[in-house]
């Protein structure tokens, strides 16, 4: 078995425990922990991919991108957690729609 | 170069493991840093310095603060109204039956998958790439950051109205 079978497997478990992680959690903070998780992934298997095909230089200029649309992901999420605890009081998922209007 | 890329994997791995099942919230954001700063590591070793570079300064260091901005603010209720534990301590009951099913079917897929690489001539430099061959996209970037500071700028608006 070579190397690159044995790290995507590995890859699959990590993305495994990141939708666990989101599909087990009604925590806006464990929903963004979650999806970061995921996206580590997915960057592994890019770049994995990438070392593959003997293209890091584009895999990585793919993943400078990934990364700057990561940022504004979570700093948007993290901004509808810090609004939603300060007009519910909760940081529950299901409560998100109370901001409504 | 090979030998310590599979451990930092697994290490991501536990990393990744600890940060869904930590009690505290606190312990969660450190753990996703130290996930960040081993993926960061495994870039290294794949002899992607740029790639490296940015997940450490920006994964491991930016979104950091903001977690633990953020959970610092949600801390006491989190303490005060705890979820319930044991769909998380069921995690790695639910890791290990995957990654048994996962090893008859997923490496021959990947293998497979492997087969399909079309090789690259890996010349070039970061430079070229990003600034050369991708200038429309950098304008999507910069426009993708824009797009965030006005999704952080209309979710807190000026309050003076209705209130």
């Amino acid at each position: 078995m070579s190397t690159f079978t044995i790290e995507w497997y590995l890859i699959s478990l990590i993305m495994f425990t990141g939708f666990y992680c989101m599909l087990a959690s009604r925590s806006i903070v464990r929903q963004l922990v979650g999806l970061e998780i995921v996206s580590k992934a997915a960057m592994l298997a890019l770049i994995s991919a990438g070392a593959l095909a003997n293209n890091l230089i584009f895999a990585q200029a793919l993943l400078i991108t990934m990364i700057v649309i990561e940022v504004v992901v979570v700093a948007a999420g993290l901004a509808l957690l810090v609004k939603n605890f300060r007009v519910n009081g909760t940081a529950d998922m299901w409560t998100l729609d109370g901001l409504k209007g | 170069m090979t030998d310590y890329r599979i451990p930092l994997f697994l290490l991501t791995a536990v990393f990744a493991v600890w940060a869904v099942m930590a009690r505290k919230l606190l312990t969660s954001a450190i753990m996703l840093a130290l996930v960040s700063v081993a993926v960061s590591l495994i870039f290294f070793g794949f002899n992607a310095p740029w790639a490296g570079v940015f997940e450490l300064s920006v994964c491991a260091g930016l979104i950091t603060v903001l977690f633990v901005s953020a959970v610092s603010l949600v801390r006491t209720v989190e303490e005060k109204f705890p979820e319930n534990r044991a769909r998380f301590h069921a995690l790695p009951l639910a890791l290990a039956i995957f990654a048994i099913a996962a090893w008859f079917y997923l490496p021959p897929f990947f293998t497979e998958l492997a087969g399909w690489a079309r090789p690259g001539t890996g010349g070039g430099t970061i430079g070229l790439a990003l600034w050369d061959m991708r200038r429309p996209d950098l304008l999507g970037q910069v426009l993708m950051l824009a797009a965030g500071v006005f999704v952080i700028k209309s979710v807190f608006p000026r309050r003076t109205e209705n209130k």
